[in-house]
C-alpha cells in the first residue's frame, strides 16, 4: 500500500484560522490589536484585543488603573489615524492625561448620549468608520440590546468595548469575551470570564503604570502608616 | 375640462366639456384653475432632476422634455437601464409620463405623444413606426389638420408617399419640413436647458401641513430636483436651508449641514427625516423652498487602486447622523488649554472630519488622571488623614498649583487656586487625584 503524505497537507488544514481545535484558543490573526501587555495577549484568543465583536469589562469600582489597561492599545490605534469614542463617560475625561497617554486628541470623540445612548452606540458600530468605541452602557440594560450591538459590530473593523458593573457577572451576555477586573496586591487582577476556546484557569495579575510608581519597580507601594504619614506631615506643615 | 381622475373620468366627465355640465354631472367635483406658471416650474424642476442622466436636455412647453442619452448610454449600461432610473424617479416624485427614445428629438416627441412606450435603436424601426401614426400626434395647426384630412390621408406614412413639391405648395413648408427633421433627413438643433446659477425651488403643498413628518415627502421631490442640479453642475453641497412657508405668510428656516459635502439623494433625505422628527412646527405649513447656500466644487479625487473599501458608511455620514439626533452639544472633541488650573485645562470643540493633527504640547511630567470629576468633592477628615470609602494613604510629594490671579472675583471662573495635590490610594485599590486647599481636603480626579 503507498501512504499518501498526508501529515503536510493536515498540519496546512489544521493551521487555519477558521478551525477550532478543544485545546487551543481561537486564532484569527487580522482581527486582533495588540495589548501592549504580553501575558494578557497571551490568553487572549487571538492574541490581544478582538476586532469586529463586543468585549465586556466589569469593574466594581473606577480607579483601579482599568482604563490605563486599554491605553497602549487605544494610543496605537489612534496614532494609525483611527477616531475612537468614548459613549457617556462616568466622569470628564481629563485632556491633558489622555494626551500624555499616547491618544490624539482631534480624534477622540465625547459623546453624551443620556437615553439614547444603546442607539448612538449601534449607529458608531455600524458604519465601520470607528477605530474604537468605548461606552458606559446604562446599568439595565437587556440582552436584546446587547445583541443588537454584537450584530451591528459583526465584520466591522472596530474595536468595541463596554464598560458594566461587576455585578452583572452572573447575568448571561452575547459578548464573546468578558473580562473582570478588580485590585491585586501588586497590580491589577484580572479574570477572564469568558472567551472562545477553553475557559481560564487562574486570574492574571497584570503590572500597570501607576502615578507616583517607576516601571522597573514590580512591588507595589507599602499600605503600611508609616512611611505617608511623614510624607503628609512634610507637605502640610 | 382637460382632465380628470379615475373617479372622475368613472362620473362620465371627459375633456372638453364645459365646467358647468361637468359640475351638473358630478356635483361633489374639486375643480382646481389651471396655472402656467406653476406647471412651467414643476417642468424646471423635473429638468433640473434629470440633470443626473445627461447634461443635455432640453425643455418644450408645454410638458416634454428631451433628454440626450446618447453620450451616456455606456456610462448607464444601455439605454433600457437609463429608461427604468428614469420611470422610477418620476414615479418617486409621483409624475405620470408617456416615454419613447429613438434616433431623432422630433420622432422621439411624436412617439411619446402618441403613447409607443419603446426604445427605437435603428433608423430603420423607428421610420417604420413613424409610418403608422396618425396625424393629429406632431400637433400642426387646425387649418392644416383640416387639409390634410380633406385630403384623405391619415397616417404620416400617407403624408410621405404623396410628391413632395405638390404638398409644400398646399400646406406650407412647416409641415415638409417636420417630417424631414422626423425621419432624419434634415438636421434639428434645439435649445439647451441652461441649469439655474443658484438653486433655488419652490413646490405648494397640496393641502396644509400639521405634522413635521409629513413634509418629508414633499422634501424629497425638492432633494431629487437638487440631486439632479448638482450633478448637471458639478458641485457637492455643504449646507442648505429649507424654508417652510406658515399660512400666516411667515417663513421659517430648516438648515441642514452636512460633515463632508455631499450630492446623495439618500443621505439628503435621511438627514431630513432626522431633522424634521426634532421638529417643532410653529404653524402649518403651505409651501417648501429649498436654496443650497454653501457649494463646493467637485473634487476630482482620484482613489488609490488597493485601498480597502470601508465596509458600513463610513465616519462622517455617521457623525452627522448622531449630531442630528442628539444635538451638536452632545457630540465633542477635546482639546487642550495650555492652563494649570485641572478644571480649566479641558477645552470642547465640534468634531471636524478632516482636521490636521494637532502637535502636542510638551507634557508635563507629573501624573494627572485620566478621570476629573466635574466638580471637586469634599472628604471627611479623620484624624489628620483624608477618608474616601477607607482612610487614604497619599503617595507622592505635595504638588502645589498656585494660578488663576486674573479670575478672582468673576463668576462662573475657576479663580485663583492655591492647592497641593497629592496622589492617594484608598484600602481598596482605588488611585485618587486629592487636594488640600485652605477649606480642607478634596477628592479632584481618579487614575482610571
Amino acid at each position: 500500500m503507498s501512504t499518501m503524505p498526508l501529515p503536510a497537507t493536515l498540519a496546512e488544514v489544521l493551521a487555519r484560522g477558521d478551525i477550532w481545535r478543544g485545546d487551543t484558543l481561537a486564532g484569527l490573526p487580522e482581527n486582533v490589536i495588540a495589548s501592549g501587555h504580553a501575558e494578557l495577549d497571551a490568553e487572549l484568543p487571538g492574541g490581544g484585543w478582538p476586532r469586529g465583536c463586543l468585549t465586556e469589562i466589569l469593574t466594581e469600582r473606577s480607579g483601579l488603573g482599568e482604563m490605563s489597561l486599554l491605553l497602549p492599545a487605544l494610543a496605537n490605534l489612534s496614532a494609525a489615524g483611527g477616531w475612537l469614542a468614548l459613549i457617556d463617560p462616568p466622569c470628564l475625561p481629563y485632556a491633558p492625561a489622555w494626551a500624555a497617554g499616547g491618544l490624539a486628541l482631534e480624534r477622540l470623540l465625547v459623546i453624551r448620549a443620556g437615553r439614547e445612548s444603546a442607539w448612538c452606540c449601534e449607529q458608531l458600530l455600524a458604519s465601520g468608520g470607528f477605530a474604537g468605541v468605548l461606552a458606559w452602557p446604562e446599568a439595565g440594560i437587556n440582552p436584546r440590546a446587547l445583541r443588537r450591538l454584537q450584530v451591528a459590530a459583526e465584520g466591522r473593523p472596530t474595536f468595541a468595548c463596554l464598560w458594566r458593573s461587576a455585578s452583572v457577572a452572573a447575568i448571561p451576555s452575547p459578548a464573546p469575551l468578558r473580562l473582570a477586573l478588580s485590585a491585586g496586591e501588586s497590580g491589577l487582577a484580572v479574570r477572564i470570564l469568558k472567551r472562545r476556546g477553553r475557559p481560564a484557569a487562574r486570574p492574571l495579575i497584570l503590572s500597570i503604570v501607576r502615578p507616583g510608581r517607576s516601571p522597573r519597580a514590580l512591588v507595589g507601594p507599602s499600605l503600611s502608616l508609616a512611611a505617608p504619614r511623614s510624607a503628609t506631615a512634610a507637605a502640610v506643615a | 375640462m382637460l382632465c380628470g381622475d379615475p373617479a372622475a373620468l368613472a362620473a362620465g366627465i371627459v375633456p372638453g366639456l364645459k365646467l358647468s355640465t361637468a359640475l351638473g354631472l358630478c356635483p361633489g367635483l374639486a375643480v382646481v384653475e389651471r396655472d402656467d406658471a406653476r406647471e412651467i416650474s414643476a417642468l424646471h424642476g423635473l429638468a433640473c432632476w434629470a440633470g443626473c442622466f445627461t447634461p443635455t436636455l432640453s425643455v418644450l412647453a408645454p410638458a416634454s422634455l428631451l433628454l440626450e442619452i446618447g453620450g451616456c448610454l455606456r456610462l448607464f449600461g444601455g439605454a433600457g437601464a437609463i429608461v427604468a432610473a428614469v420611470q422610477a424617479g418620476c414615479a418617486a416624485q409621483s409624475y405620470s409620463l408617456h416615454w419613447a427614445a429613438a434616433p431623432t428629438p422630433l420622432a422621439a416627441l411624436w412617439l411619446a405623444r402618441a403613447g409607443r412606450a419603446e426604445i427605437y435603436p435603428e433608423l430603420s424601426a423607428m421610420q417604420a413606426a413613424l409610418t403608422g401614426l396618425p396625424c393629429a400626434v406632431p400637433g400642426w395647426p387646425s387649418e392644416i389638420l383640416e387639409r390634410i384630412e380633406a385630403f384623405g390621408l391619415r397616417k404620416l406614412g400617407d403624408l410621405r408617399r404623396q410628391p413632395a413639391a405638390g404638398l409644400r405648395r398646399r400646406l406650407g413648408n412647416e409641415v415638409l419640413d417636420d417630417l424631414a427633421r422626423a425621419w432624419g433627413e434634415l438636421p434639428q438643433p434645439l435649445k439647451p436647458f441652461v441649469f439655474p446659477e443658484n438653486f433655488r425651488q419652490k413646490i405648494e403643498l397640496p393641502a396644509r401641513v400639521e405634522h413635521a413628518e409629513a413634509l418629508a415627502f414633499a422634501g424629497q421631490r425638492l432633494f431629487a430636483a437638487l440631486a439632479g442640479w448638482l450633478q448637471g453642475r458639478q458641485f457637492l453641497v455643504r449646507a442648505c436651508t429649507l424654508q417652510l412657508t406658515h399660512d400666516d405668510a411667515s417663513n421659517s428656516d430648516l438648515v441642514l449641514r452636512f460633515a463632508e459635502p455631499a450630492a446623495d439623494e439618500t443621505r439628503f433625505a435621511r438627514l431630513l427625516r432626522e431633522h424634521l422628527g426634532r421638529l417643532q412646527l410653529r404653524g402649518p405649513v403651505e409651501a417648501l423652498t429649498l436654496l443650497a447656500d454653501e457649494l463646493v466644487g467637485k473634487p476630482g479625487v482620484s482613489a488609490g487602486l488597493f485601498e480597502q473599501p470601508v465596509a458600513g458608511e463610513g465616519l462622517a455620514v455617521c457623525l452627522e447622523r448622531v449630531q442630528a439626533r442628539l444635538g451638536s452639544a452632545a457630540v465633542q472633541v477635546l482639546g487642550e488649554n495650555p492652563d494649570y488650573r485641572p478644571e480649566c485645562a479641558i477645552r470642547q470643540s465640534a468634531p471636524d472630519v478632516k482636521a490636521a493633527p494637532v502637535t502636542a504640547s510638551g507634557a508635563g511630567h507629573a501624573a494627572r488622571p485620566l478621570w476629573l470629576l466635574p466638580l471637586p468633592q469634599a472628604l471627611a477628615e479623620q484624624g489628620g488623614r483624608p477618608h474616601w470609602q477607607g482612610p487614604l494613604n497619599l503617595l507622592s510629594r505635595g504638588e502645589r498649583l498656585e494660578s488663576g490671579w486674573w479670575d478672582e472675583g468673576e463668576s462662573d471662573a475657576a479663580g485663583d487656586l492655591r492647592r497641593d495635590y497629592f496622589v492617594a490610594q484608598n484600602p481598596r485599590g482605588q488611585w485618587l487625584w486629592v487636594f488640600r486647599d485652605g477649606e480642607g481636603w478634596f477628592m479632584h480626579g481618579l487614575f482610571a
